[in-house]
């Protein structure tokens, strides 16, 4: 034993793949216990907020400020607003209200904002279209104050006297420590459509999917092995019988069964679990073949020939004289039918068919919803993209350890 | 064995010859489906010698409105007088009437709330007692085949939709008496009237004239003479239509829709319009999904955008495109109508005022209009919840301070809870969710499954319930199936149907009225097959009378108080709660082709409202257009 696990863990391939699946299992255990967030809890007010640390304004309003002198402070916030392109933009609208071409420097700060206060007007439409006029509204509304020197005031509106009184004001200089913030949120992959936060709910949904799959690929590991023993073992008419269903299973595209089989039991009743389960009993045919050929090859052993004159009943000759030799298969078996079950969740929830949404997440669900609120369209990475790595990592952890394991266990294909 | 290998080889073969045929058969109804295409157009063809073009060539853009948001599948028909068409961009007989094929006497117009003559010449007259409105037929107006559109045509249709019992028909049969002809010109209506005498209900009468087309006389003979009963005559694709609108039939097929203008349009007349509408094509690709049609939307092959597009304002202000909709900023639209979320009535504790009030008030609106509707709405402290819509017009028609304590914000978790409490209504078995009559308060909140919208807002709903105690999950059902279990109104709903969505009247000529009716009159209960509304099954015979006693009221602060009072009733017994606001149609526009769409300070007189340049007087805004330069 110690020797196979020797061997097992001295193939590259298997021990990457086991690292990676265990760095996720350890994260889908640990994460939990340090982050302890509701995962489905909204979180955020709006859609698809960007990954990155969120700091509570009023807090760092109210925290320590710090003068740092910076020389390039002022060019940097300059910049953001007005930008080359900006500066080309306030120029074509210049030229379009009928400022001449010689008076326009849009390389002079002063001056190119000087001519834009006192010229621009947002009802003038000067032949634009609605968009590039809604455009310079917008710019001209970010470009407001932005050459001033001074700083804010802070004030709170006075309950009985509806005035407002001066509390704190913030000068250009100012700056807080993050750390000194007592309010911040970091979201390292941005919220979803609902407003969830989308690395919390990663974790819980890999979490799911795992337990999806595990079901799944035992249920279909199980009546895969059973049937298959037994129908290699025994062999006649309860072969013939197995053989026939599992025949009848491999014409049908075990996909469509699956899609069928979700759409009728109805939303109400799909619970993970459920989904997992319809998955195990839909995936098991292929180990069921395989698992009958090894078994038709044993059978005939000296050994199990031994076993039979001795007197030992079916069961035990199966799980004892047959089981044994063909463990490692069914172990390569179950990895696979485990990383199947998660790709089966993920393509039903892609279709609607998945679990219920509101229960817990899966991977499948986040991509569904990403899905229904055109994420993919209007580019919001972070909502899809870490989900899809997640799954593909997953399946190719867990064939990579089985293709580990092949090599181990499959003399002919040792390097 | 053998046996059972000959059964495989033999599933085998089949499914072989299956695959063979499969191709042939799929070929098989795209040359049929090309073949009437192209039999329909010739005469077209003849028609309008100045089209070079033939029908499903490519279109040429400059010429060509596209669209996207309105037609789902393929068209079904062109009958103005089936409601089974399909046929999104001719044919919608409603407040706002589509009204680019065929046209109504008048054209409402939701943004100053009149309505404007179209067919009609001047505005309709009620007489003295109100029992009849007169009004006349534009002289200029003339049929796609030349001959004019006249007083009897109006009759003729009334006759017909009655005759036939059309959506049309039937809808106004309780409250118009007769159309008729008094001469050439000069149309007739006669309302019926109650037991004293007096108009049942104005409201609907005019309203009729702005909601329903006009359809030719001689061509509705044509297709009775073929229709061998009422059935036949409402199945008819009718393809030979004859219309009086800017525009008719181009190509049809499964990918997409097209109208070609009439260039002998009647509209062009100094009376109407004094010109054509400025595109030649109003085209309609027929999308897969949401997303298809906004991706289209995003490359500039839409311009005209009725779907809801989830943070629209993205593509302008990440990517930079020349998209804008009718407001620059959020709610981006003008909200219209209220979806709302209906209470079932019968479940257990729904029948309590204080479950249903702590539910609602435990609602997070913001989250959802900032989430599910990405801010396309606006939010319930710019516009506090009312029975009405956010348009000044409706706004002005009650007492906010009268009802001001009543019009809960969202997301009073305390409130909710002290509601509950207060009502005796607690968890006393300690599994952290409430009881009434023994029993958990467990419901399902539900709506048909791929309205993203709507099933985010579901999202939020349920998420509320596990603040104040009560057990909400949700559920999505096949459309299909959730239409015919929501609109039976005659029994009591079935379980999976606690919480459920439902849409209610946008803007129209009979709003806000026909709005509360729908929400919350009880007439419709027992109703087989109840499309028009109150589909949890409330009863109140104080709102079921001041909902019968609008219609007649002349007096403005009467009305004024009436409608406060249902405001009052409908904000104190939370029958349903509204969820969002939502616009009469979405709007947005690429202006990568066209420009001189609506906008909200465009200064139009009358202004043009954003319906997408074909329903009601947002009609005008095609005379707008032009080429970006």
């Amino acid at each position: 034993m110690k020797n196979m696990l020797q061997q097992i863990f001295r193939s590259s391939k298997f021990l990457i793949g086991f690292t990676i699946f265990m760095t996720m299992l350890l994260t889908v255990i640990i994460y939990p216990l340090i982050v302890k967030d509701e995962p489905l809890a909204i979180i955020g007010q709006g859609t698809f907020f960007e990954p990155g640390i969120y700091v509570n304004v009023f807090d760092s309003i109210n925290s320590t400020h710090y003068t740092l002198s910076l020389n390039d402070a002022a060019a940097r916030r300059i910049a953001s607003k007005l930008g080359d392109q900006e500066r080309l933009d306030m120029k074509d609208w210049l030229l379009a209200f009928g400022i001449p071409e010689n008076e326009i420097d849009i390389h002079d700060n002063t001056k190119l904002m000087e001519l834009w206060v006192n010229n621009y007007d947002s009802k003038l439409a000067l032949g634009m279209t609605s968009a590039k006029r809604n455009y310079y509204a917008r710019l001209d509304k970010s470009l407001k104050g932005i050459l001033g020197t001074e700083g804010v005031i802070i004030a709170i509106k006075n309950t009985e006297t509806g005035l407002l009184e001066e509390t704190n004001s913030i000068v250009q200089t100012d700056y807080v420590n993050i750390g000194q913030v007592s309010s911040i949120r970091i979201l390292p992959l941005g919220t979803d459509n609902f407003g969830r936060d989308i690395l919390t709910e990663l974790v819980s949904a890999t979490r799911t999917s795992l337990q999806i799959g595990f079901v799944a690929g035992i249920i279909a590991t199980l009546i895969g092995l059973t049937l298959g023993l037994f129908a290699g073992y025994i062999g006649g008419l309860v072969d013939d019988v197995i053989m026939f269903i599992t025949n009848l299973f491999t014409v049908i595209p075990g996909f469509v069964l699956l899609i069928l089989i979700s759409f009728s039991i109805g939303q109400e009743q799909r619970g993970a679990i459920t989904v997992a389960v319809v998955i195990g009993f839909t995936s098991w045919v292929w180990t069921a073949r395989a698992v009958r050929s090894q078994v038709v090859s044993l059978r005939n052993r000296d050994h199990v020939n031994l076993s039979k004159l001795s007197g030992h009943s079916i069961v035990h000759i199966i799980l004892a004289d047959i089981l044994p030799y063909i463990a490692s298969y069914v172990i390569m078996a179950l990895i696979l039918q485990i990383s199947s079950g998660i790709l089966a969740e993920a393509g039903l929830s892609i279709l609607g068919l998945g679990p219920k949404t509101t229960e817990v997440p899966t991977l499948g669900l986040m991509m569904n919803w990403a899905m229904i609120y055109s994420a993919h369209v209007t580019g919001k990475w972070w909502a899809y993209i870490p989900v899809l790595v997640t799954i593909a990592m997953v399946s190719f952890s867990m064939n990579l350890m089985n293709t580990g394991l092949d090599q181990v266990f499959n003399p002919a294909l040792r390097d | 064995m053998k046996r059972l290998s000959f059964v495989l080889s033999v599933l085998v073969a089949l499914s072989m010859l299956l695959a063979s045929c499969a191709p042939a058969a799929t070929e098989a109804p795209a040359v049929a489906t090309e073949a009437p295409a192209v039999a329909t157009e010739a005469p077209m063809a003849t028609e309008a010698p100045a089209a070079e073009l033939k029908p499903g060539d490519p279109l040429p853009r400059t010429e060509t409105l596209y669209f996207n948001g309105q037609q789902w599948g393929p068209v079904a028909g062109w009958n103005p007088y089936s409601s089974n068409n399909n046929n999104a961009l001719v044919i919608a007989q409603q407040d706002n009437a589509r009204v680019t094929v065929f046209e109504t006497p008048y054209i409402y117009n939701m943004i100053d709330g009149k309505v404007y003559p179209l067919l009609a010449d001047g505005p309709y007259t009620w007489n003295d007692t109100q029992t009849e409105i007169t009004f006349k037929i534009n002289e200029a107006a003339h049929w796609s085949d030349g001959t004019p559109v006249t007083a009897d045509d109006v009759a003729y249709t009334w006759d017909s939709n009655v005759k036939y019992e059309t959506s049309a028909g039937v809808g106004a049969i309780d409250y118009i008496e007769s159309i008729t002809a008094v001469d050439a010109q000069t149309v007739l209506v006669k309302a019926k009237l109650d037991a004293e005498g007096k108009t049942v209900n104005p409201l609907v009468v005019s309203a009729y004239l702005s909601s329903n087309y006009v359809i030719q006389k001689a061509w509705t003979q044509t297709l009775e003479a073929r229709s061998a009963d009422a059935t036949a005559f409402k199945a008819d694709p009718a393809e030979d239509f004859v219309a009086s609108g800017p525009y008719t039939n181009f190509f049809v097929d499964e990918t997409k829709v097209v109208l070609i203008r009439d260039d002998e349009y009647w509209g062009q007349d100094a009376s109407m319009w004094g010109k054509l509408p400025a595109p030649k094509y109003l085209a309609h690709t027929i999308f897969a999904d949401n997303n298809a049609g906004f991706a289209a939307l995003k490359a500039g092959e839409v311009d005209v955008s009725q779907q809801f597009n989830a943070n629209i304002q993205d593509l302008w202000i990440k990517d930079n495109l020349p998209v804008s909709t009718y407001l620059a900023d959020a709610p981006y639209g003008l909200g219209a109508s209220l979806p709302t979320a209906f209470y079932n009535l019968t479940s257990n504790g729904l029948d309590q005022v204080a479950v249903r009030k702590a539910i609602a008030m435990a609602v997070d609106y913001d989250t959802i209009i900032a989430n599910a509707m990405t801010n396309q709405s606006a939010t319930f402290a710019q516009v506090p919840r009312s029975l009405m819509n956010p348009t000044d017009g409706e706004q002005s028609l009650y007492d906010h301070d009268a009802v001001k304590d009543l019009q809960f914000a969202g997301k009073d978790i305390e409130g909710a809870n002290a509601l509950l409490d207060e009502a005796g209504i607690v968890d006393s078995d300690g599994d952290g969710i409430r009881e009434y009559n023994g029993k958990n308060l467990a419901y399902v909140a539900t709506c048909p499954n791929g309205w993203s919208d709507w099933q985010a807002a579901i999202e939020v709903v349920a998420a509320a319930g596990k603040e104040i105690g009560i057990d909400i999950t949700t559920n999505y059902p096949e459309w299909s199936v959730y239409q015919t279990v929501v609109t039976k109104s005659d029994a009591p709903l079935p379980a999976g149907y606690d919480i459920f969505m439902m849409w209610s009247d946008g803007a129209g000529p009979t709003q806000p009225w026909g709005r509360i009716r729908h929400l919350i009159s009880s007439e419709f209960n027992g109703q087989a097959s109840n499309w028009n509304g109150n589909w949890g099954q409330y009863s109140n015979p104080d709102a079921d009378a001041l909902i019968q006693a609008i219609p007649g009221m002349t007096d403005e602060a009467e009305l004024k108080a009436t409608y406060t009072e249902l405001v009052n009733i409908y904000l104190t017994d939370v029958p349903s709660f509204t969820l969002m606001y939502r616009p009469q149609s979405f709007h947005a526009v690429n202006e990568s082709v066209w420009t001189g769409f609506p906008r909200g300070d465009d200064g139009t007189n009358p202004p043009v409202p954003p319906l997408d340049l074909t329903d009601g007087y947002s009609i005008a805004g095609l005379y707008n257009l032009t080429l970006v330069k």
